[in-house]
């Protein structure tokens, strides 16, 4: 027994009992079932597994400060509604756009912030990390902070194209569809199901061993690979609108489509259209990094996630975590992006599950 | 009986359709390129003469359709023409890969159904407890993660760290079960933790959404046991919902094997793909692809007659 694990419990016991009295079940139940758990873990695992479940505690903990911290910042800057709006959101969903937040400095002042060029060849390869290259070097020499900085911009920035283009295709088209019925309305919806009918990866993977992986053929394949998803969604919620009676008031004043489309269904249907946009755009991402990662998207020497995970993941097999990196910085963002759409889509559907 | 009959033949129908479409687009995908197929394979630096027998050997001398009919004549009896680059038939080449990619995703859903069902419905009955949202958080995380961030971090924790399994998936002839199983140990985890957290929030919700229906809520006023509420009222009600889950979670793991199988190295018909892809192997792309297009359109098609056969409702719609 090592003054650490005596404080270790001791803490932890203190911290459920503090929680029991003053009331906080869930914080009560959360602490209590950890205690029980490391009695388990200290059995099997010893200190380490004690000390790596510390570290992980630790990690939480400050994430949720750090969440919480940017929740007030944002309450306080933003207008009062939207304050209003924002102090509804869970830590999750801060702490998502906290990230996302991050990601998009990063992206945008990449080449301020990181220290060397994306393709700059540096040092020798796999070179350790020190205090110029925080990270270490790759399997060429080049800084790999430097690329995960340069990677922020390419890849989400590609994956932001992408699924603006899906989106602006499938939206324009399920809102037509809605608003005209009658054969476009068949024809798109027999298309659509085709489309997905085909598992989006090996439809992405036939297109481009086709068209060859340049940067604009992943966009557009991308984009026509998804659209129809977003078809899908917009011509169901443009439909419940359309039957409307204020719809069909605006009919009759002899309005036409595109003013139907801009000024009555949109307007009533942007909260969905936003949540979707934001699922939408992890499956972009997602696709497009599973892409890369097989040789088959964004090419060298562009700094690109994931492909900076394949092209150093020999290193695994040294116990070396740096190929994790790449890929962590990949979930870390589809990750944030679902907790900001989970919120959203539980504050617009207003359902609160039972 | 009749009524039903008719209704799955339907589906049945729309389903050989939609795959007919299918061929035909992955078929004529390739018909797109510009230029010559033989000359686009071979490269700039081939002589006439070896793109005219290239030529002759793909059959690029009859139109377009004549060739997709023979195409698909030979694709349903198990014929998929001949690889460009290695000159064998392309059902040598991915044959066996087919076999071990169903044994790898047939590993992974015996694991991952049970329990994640099993795993779905206790979140649901435990719903907004401190339970729930930590599983909320955890199967979030395990799906936003690429398939190939949770591969290395199974290899480097369980292979390289605690060498417990091998990380680099290698078959041979002649294994027994048992070694073929502990050797596709960690690919088929890799699966299993993606699916099931799909499939658990996709049974949570469907559990959720019919505990709330109003005839629960009756049985628990008029005094049922609570196991009996489930067992009784709930499940018959959910098999369909469950169905559905398993049959979309099993379409979604033939696409996660590609990446899976790349990450472990695994002899199987993705990277076979993935290999025709980067050496630009057309019959083989063709191929697998419509291999896999089939198969995700044949599960999709068994969600929905599962779903026919389980709910009486969907039998007269209205």
């Amino acid at each position: 027994m090592s003054v650490f694990v005596i404080g270790y419990y001791a803490a932890l016991i203190c911290a459920s009992c503090l929680a029991a009295y003053f009331n906080y079940r869930k914080v009560f139940m959360m602490v209590f079932s950890l205690t029980l758990i490391s009695f388990v873990l200290g059995i099997i695992g010893g200190v380490p597994a004690l000390r790596n479940v510390t570290i992980a505690a630790g990690m939480l903990a400050l994430a949720a400060g750090v969440s919480y911290a940017f929740r007030e910042f944002l309450i306080q800057i933003a207008k009062p509604d939207l304050a209003k709006e924002l102090r509804t959101a869970p830590l999750t969903a801060s702490f998502g756009m906290f990230v996302v937040f991050t990601y998009a400095i990063a992206g945008i002042f990449a080449p301020w912030i990181a220290p060397y060029g994306e393709a700059e060849v540096i040092t020798s390869a796999f070179a350790p990390a020190d205090r110029d290259m925080l990270l270490g070097a790759d399997q060429l020499g080049r800084d790999v902070f430097s690329r995960l900085i340069y990677g922020a911009r390419n890849t989400v920035g590609i994956a932001l194209v992408a699924t603006i283009l899906a989106f602006i295709m499938g939206a324009l088209a399920g809102l037509l569809a809605a608003v005209k019925g009658g054969w476009f309305d068949q024809v798109m919806g027999r298309f659509a199901d085709v489309i997905m009918s085909i598992p989006s990866l090996i439809f992405a993977l036939l297109m481009l061993s086709i068209l060859g992986p340049k940067i604009w053929v992943i966009v557009i394949v991308v984009a026509i690979i998804y659209a129809p998803r977003v078809f899908r969604l917009t011509r169901a919620v443009a439909g419940n609108i359309v039957v409307m009676d204020y719809i069909e008031a605006a009919k009759l004043r002899g309005e036409g489509d595109w003013y139907l489309i801009r000024r009555e269904i949109l307007p009533n249907s942007t909260a969905p259209l936003i949540a979707e946009f934001g699922l939408e755009f992890c499956f972009v991402f997602l696709l497009i990094a599973g892409l890369s990662f097989l040789g088959l998207g964004i090419q060298p020497p562009t700094a690109d996630w994931g492909s900076m995970v394949r092209e150093n993941a020999t290193l695994i097999s040294f116990g070396d975590i740096t190929p994790l990196i790449p890929a962590a910085a990949i979930a870390l963002l589809t990750v944030s992006v679902n907790f900001v759409v989970d919120w959203m889509l539980f504050r617009s559907s207003g359902l609160k599950e039972q | 009986m009749g009524d039903l009959l008719r209704l799955v033949l339907k589906r049945l129908g729309y389903g050989l359709l939609t795959l007919l479409v299918v061929s035909i687009l992955i078929f004529f995908a390739v018909e797109m390129l510009p230029g010559d197929v033989a000359e686009q394979i071979l490269g700039q630096g081939a002589t006439p003469e070896t793109v005219a027998r290239l030529r002759e050997q793909l059959g690029l001398n009859q139109p377009a359709v004549v060739r997709y009919l023979q195409w698909l004549g030979g694709a349903v009896q198990g014929d998929f023409g001949i690889s460009a680059t290695s000159g064998d038939p392309v059902m040598d080449v991915i044959g066996t890969r087919f076999v071990n990619t169903l044994f790898l995703a047939a590993y992974a859903a015996v694991i991952a159904v049970p329990v994640a069902i099993i795993l779905g419905i206790i979140v649901a009955l435990l719903r907004n407890t401190i339970f729930d949202r930590v599983a909320n958080v955890l199967t979030l995380t395990s799906i936003s993660s690429p398939e190939f961030f949770l591969g290395y971090i199974l290899i480097l924790f369980l292979a390289v760290k605690a060498n417990m399994f091998p990380a680099i998936a290698n078959l041979s002839s002649g294994m027994d079960l048992g070694e073929l199983l502990y050797r596709t140990f960690l690919p088929a985890l890799t699966l299993v933790l993606v699916v099931t957290a799909h499939m658990m929030r996709m049974t949570r919700a469907a559990i959720i959404a019919l505990l709330s229906s109003p005839y629960i809520e009756m049985a628990r006023l008029k005094g049922v046991p609570p196991w009996k509420v489930i067992v009784r009222h709930a499940l018959p009600n959910a098999w369909a919902p469950i169905i559905n889950v398993v049959a979309l979670n099993l379409a979604y793991l033939i696409t996660g094997v590609v990446l899976v199988e790349v990450v472990f190295v695994y002899p199987g018909i993705g990277q076979a793909l993935v290999d025709a892809v980067s050496k630009r192997d057309f019959p083989v792309v063709q191929a697998c692809s419509l291999i896999f297009a089939a198969t995700f359109i044949l599960l999709n098609l068994a969600a929905d007659v599962g779903a026919i056969l389980t709910n009486p409702r969907l039998r007269h719609p209205k």
